[in-house]
């Protein structure tokens, strides 16, 4: 059963998306990968799903701004083992163009462990679809 | 209730309006701001291009050794905004249309663009300087003549003493 269960989990991680203080642009460009029928994210297996118990992969964004971090950080561990997180656009990889503000406390793998970093500002679909094949093969590995 | 029937049988035979991408080729719309490439035989190393940039992606430094200038950039803070490109007074700093920037975390500080310029000495004097690229002389002189590629080819000091004796 146990068996059965990973097999088939394999095919269908589902997403769970994380704003840590983004400026919407990168949210949008997500949105836009999920629910345009041109893009259509779900072809891959993925689901995104409304609470983090149910989570597979990991997809933030935004800067990890001092007054959310705990949140972020809260929210992240409730996600269970295993995961695999994916940071999009510039922002949580390395702070962008908010980089060295004081209201800023990322780079964002200096707290959570990142697995694939889709930078853009905001990566195009296309790139985001990019990183979620590339997060799908790391899923794999991890069951 | 036709003009639905019209959209609906239109839909039907047009086909699906998903893009095959990953799984096949994806529209590139023109101008689109990807990935930069950087020219290091054109760069007069003016570091415009380290000043405008936006996300301070962009650094121009000397070696340690003192033979050159190594531009490097790096793409995980760099917003692809373009300011580069538009400032560059040679253009050898140029955003191609390739967007494919996913990758794993272990590659996060190799995804840079890198260039070297090496210094050439001054025809006259012999000190080191960056050599002067000849789209920086069609940017400034209409026609380039043999005059001004010789004095190209010297360092600001000795250039002054030729021109103004």
């Amino acid at each position: 059963m146990k068996k059965l269960l990973q097999k088939i989990a394999k095919k269908s991680p589902w997403l769970y998306r994380i704003n840590a203080g983004s400026c919407n642009g990168c949210d949008v460009e997500l949105a836009t990968t999920a629910c345009i029928p041109r893009y259509d994210v779900e072809r891959l297996g993925c689901k995104y799903c409304g609470s983090p118990k149910h989570a597979d992969i990991v997809l933030i964004t935004g800067p990890l701004t001092a007054r959310v971090k705990e949140k972020v950080l809260r929210l992240y561990d409730e996600i269970p083992d295993p995961k695999v997180t994916v940071a999009i656009g510039v922002c949580p990889i390395s702070g962008g163009v908010f980089r060295d503000s004081y209201a800023i406390t990322g780079p964002i793998d200096n707290f959570i462990p990142v697995d694939v970093n889709v930078p853009g500002c905001p990566p195009r679909p296309q790139a985001i679809i990019d990183g979620i094949v590339e997060a799908i093969k790391i899923w794999e590995t991890r069951l | 209730m036709s003009s639905f029937l019209k959209i609906a049988i239109r839909n039907l035979l047009k086909g699906p309006s998903t893009d095959t991408y990953p799984y096949g080729e994806t529209f590139v719309p023109k101008g689109l701001r990807g990935k930069i490439k950087y020219n290091a035989k054109a760069c007069v190393a003016c570091r415009m291009c380290e000043h405008v940039c936006a996300g301070g992606a962009i650094q121009i430094r000397e070696v340690s050794d003192k033979s050159g200038l190594e531009f490097i950039l790096w793409h995980n803070t760099c917003a692809f905004c373009g300011l580069c490109e538009h400032y560059c007074p040679t253009k050898a700093i140029r955003l191609t249309e390739d967007y494919h920037t996913a990758h794993r975390q272990e590659d996060k500080y190799r995804y840079v663009e890198k260039g070297f310029i090496k210094y050439v000495p001054c025809a006259s004097c012999g000190t080191p300087m960056v050599p002067t690229a000849p789209e920086l002389l069609n940017v400034a002189y209409d026609n380039v003549n043999k005059d001004i590629e010789r004095l190209s080819k010297l360092c600001s000091k000795c250039r002054k003493e030729k021109v103004c004796g």
